[in-house]
């Protein structure tokens, strides 16, 4: 948090000609004014999508692909970020997850969260990913370690908890850049 | 920079949050050095300068590729050079930190705000009360688009963009300023969940 000169990797070409996952989320048009904006930030829009690539590398061994998607779904759609969740339930379904699967978390799970009456011996590890996200979306300030304990109890290494933990917190950002970047976009177009 | 904040006050006008120099503790255990892959030094030494000593980074290190990738979004939105003013960025930083509650990031980026503005009048009003607080109407209007976006980004639409724009931001540093607030809504979520503060007079 003093200055740091670079970012660790050489930046490659990341021109306002290639479009990356934020530019397909917020709508940015290839050669776009805005697109030229947020790519004379190369070095964010790179590790941006390094981090995105990271986060969700099938080959990361922790927390599988699954469990990942459906802990981005969810801290997604608990922000309210439709259209992010919405991209996260495409990318469930092409790993096997269910259409009715997600209904039925949707639905019943999730409430069942909330209501703290949830049958815990169904799915305990999804379970207990799906309470963590919703810790850390929503009332990030009220973790305590017996959090991360629920979650050892489950079988999740601590790299699998840093990786939870980073990716929940990712795609926190991810919205927010998305967010800001859509309004940029409607100002441009109103203009 | 002043020290306005002490634990001993029997009135605290800050809210709990504080200028004051903070430890941080994690809750799960960190890499130790001496068994750290040349691969993860390599990636705490381009984070942080006190990474290596640092129970954060020697935690997030346990994923290094990760931490890698992340550290180069946090050092490119917050020390890139041109667009939003640095100190502006720290403001925003210090906002949602507030916002969201993390003490600990917000001490650090009010001090940093002090070292870029010689001054602390405006993070006093934001430990204070956020939705009321800046000294001037550009840094009012920077803090209100920071609490929105921290608190309803599916609200954030073209009239908050009107707002800064009418205050002289470009559409290139309304973007560094959602940068800076996003990327805090990501820091503040890992120091808050993963270990806690250590305050200076309790050990």
């Amino acid at each position: 948090m003093t200055d740091l000169a670079s970012p660790t990797q050489p930046a490659a070409p990341s021109g306002a000609d290639t479009i990356d996952t934020i530019d397909a989320l917020a709508g940015l048009q290839a050669g776009s004014p805005l697109a030229a904006i947020r790519h004379a930030r190369d070095k964010v829009a790179l590790h941006t999508q390094r981090s995105e690539d990271a986060l969700f590398d099938p080959a990361l061994p922790d927390l599988s692909l699954q469990e990942r998607l459906f802990a981005a779904w969810y801290a997604a759609r608990l922000s309210l970020a439709d259209d992010l969740a919405d991209a996260y339930t495409a990318k469930l379904i092409t790993t096997g997850a269910q259409p009715t699967t997600l209904d039925a978390i949707e639905a019943g799970t999730l409430d069942a969260i909330e209501a703290g009456t949830l049958d815990t011996t169904t799915d305990a590890r999804l379970i207990a990913i799906l309470s963590h996200v919703k810790l850390l979306t929503i009332k990030p300030v009220e973790a305590r370690p017996e959090h991360l304990q629920t979650l050892q109890q489950t079988g999740i290494t601590t790299r699998g908890i840093v990786a939870l933990s980073q990716l929940i917190a990712f795609v926190t950002y991810q919205l927010r850049v998305v967010a800001g970047l859509k309004a940029l976009r409607a100002a441009q177009e109103a203009a | 920079m002043s020290q306005v904040n002490t634990s001993a006050s029997p009135v605290d006008p800050l809210n709990g949050f504080t200028f004051d120099t903070l430890g941080w503790r994690a809750w799960l255990d960190t890499v130790s050095l001496a068994g750290a892959t040349p691969e993860q030094i390599a990636v705490l030494e381009e984070s942080h300068p006190h990474a290596k000593t640092s129970d954060y980074y020697l935690l997030l290190v346990q994923q290094e590729e990760i931490l890698w990738q992340r550290s180069g979004v946090f050092n490119a939105i917050m020390y890139a050079p041109g667009g939003l003013p640095r100190a502006e960025r720290e403001l925003a930083s210090t906002v949602v930190s507030r916002v969201n509650g993390c003490v600990y990031c917000a001490s650090v980026h009010a001090q940093r705000f002090g070292q870029l503005a010689k001054r602390t009048d405006a993070i006093e009003q934001v430990f204070e009360d956020p939705s009321s607080a800046g000294t001037t109407e550009r840094e009012r209007a920077i803090i209100r688009y920071a609490i929105e976006l921290t608190d309803h980004p599916e609200g954030v639409d073209a009239a908050a963009i009107k707002r800064l724009e009418a205050n002289g931001l470009t559409h290139a540093e309304i973007l560094d300023l959602t940068h800076a607030i996003a990327i805090f809504a990501w820091a503040n979520r890992l120091m808050l969940t993963l270990g806690e503060p250590v305050f200076p007079h309790a050990e």
